[in-house]
């Protein structure tokens, strides 16, 4: 009985490095040994990422007030479903004690104008830059896989 | 949680203060640079420092002139449509 080929996993394979790549910018390329690619993008993307979120603090990542521009940033990683649950979190907590008639200060990342309109820009940038690592990591594994394979 | 942490939260959790005007197009450098690296390293055969400097350095450039060109074909426009016209018309535009 012998293992199964890379093309008996070719799926699987190509998956495992997709989602690589989306769980950590440039992990993909890293898994394909490719490490100065996967430096060079890591590198790239976060520092875009996190200057989107110095520039328009972390109220840019707006699951409820603009999704599609968080569908975007989603592309970066994983993490930013986690962020985007906390502020949205954070927001609905603060309209609920705002329509109470709760004069306390409560907690809001709101953000308007110009550094809004960056931060969102930077951000899904970021995200789409990453998209096209994570499409790039795929197309490459699967080059690999089916020289592998003679195919 | 020492003041450092604080800081460092607290920066990203308060936006900057950009003002709208001319200069904050300046921010648009940043992300181009990012878009050309990014690109160039999805595209190049083999990163080596210098040739992959130039090339992204070349598509930054490219970049650059397609956006003022657009920019100034825009503000073109605009002002045949706001100044020159009106007066060809002879009445205001709105």
């Amino acid at each position: 009985m012998t293992a199964p080929s890379w093309k008996d996993n070719h799926a699987l394979y190509l998956i495992t490095i997709g989602l690589l790549a989306w769980l950590i910018p440039g992990a993909g390329h890293y898994a394909l040994h490719e490490h100065r690619r996967a430096t060079v993008m890591f590198v790239v993307i976060v520092l875009t990422f996190l200057v989107g979120l110095y520039v328009g603090s972390i109220g840019v990542i707006d699951p409820i007030g603009a999704k599609p521009w968080y569908a975007a940033q989603v592309m970066n990683s994983p993490a930013v479903l986690l962020m985007g649950s906390h502020v949205a979190h954070v927001q609905r907590r603060a309209e609920s004690e705002r329509t109470g008639f709760n004069t306390a200060k409560t907690l809001s990342y709101r953000v308007y104008g110009r550094p809004n309109e960056i931060g969102q820009i930077y951000t899904s940038i970021a995200g789409l830059l990453n998209l096209l690592c994570i499409v790039n990591a795929i197309y490459v594994a699967h080059l690999r896989a089916t020289e592998q394979t003679g195919d | 949680m020492t003041a450092l942490n604080e800081i460092l939260l607290a920066s990203f959790t308060t936006p900057m203060h950009i003002d709208t005007d001319p200069a904050s197009m300046l921010w648009l450098l940043p992300l181009v640079a990012s878009i050309a690296v990014v690109y160039k390293a999805t595209k190049v055969h083999r990163i080596r420092p210098y040739p992959f400097f130039k090339e992204s350095a070349v598509l930054f450039g490219s970049i650059l002139v397609f956006i003022i060109t657009a920019a100034l074909i825009l503000y073109g426009m605009t002002w045949i449509v706001t100044d020159r016209l009106p007066a060809i018309l002879d009445k205001s535009a709105f």
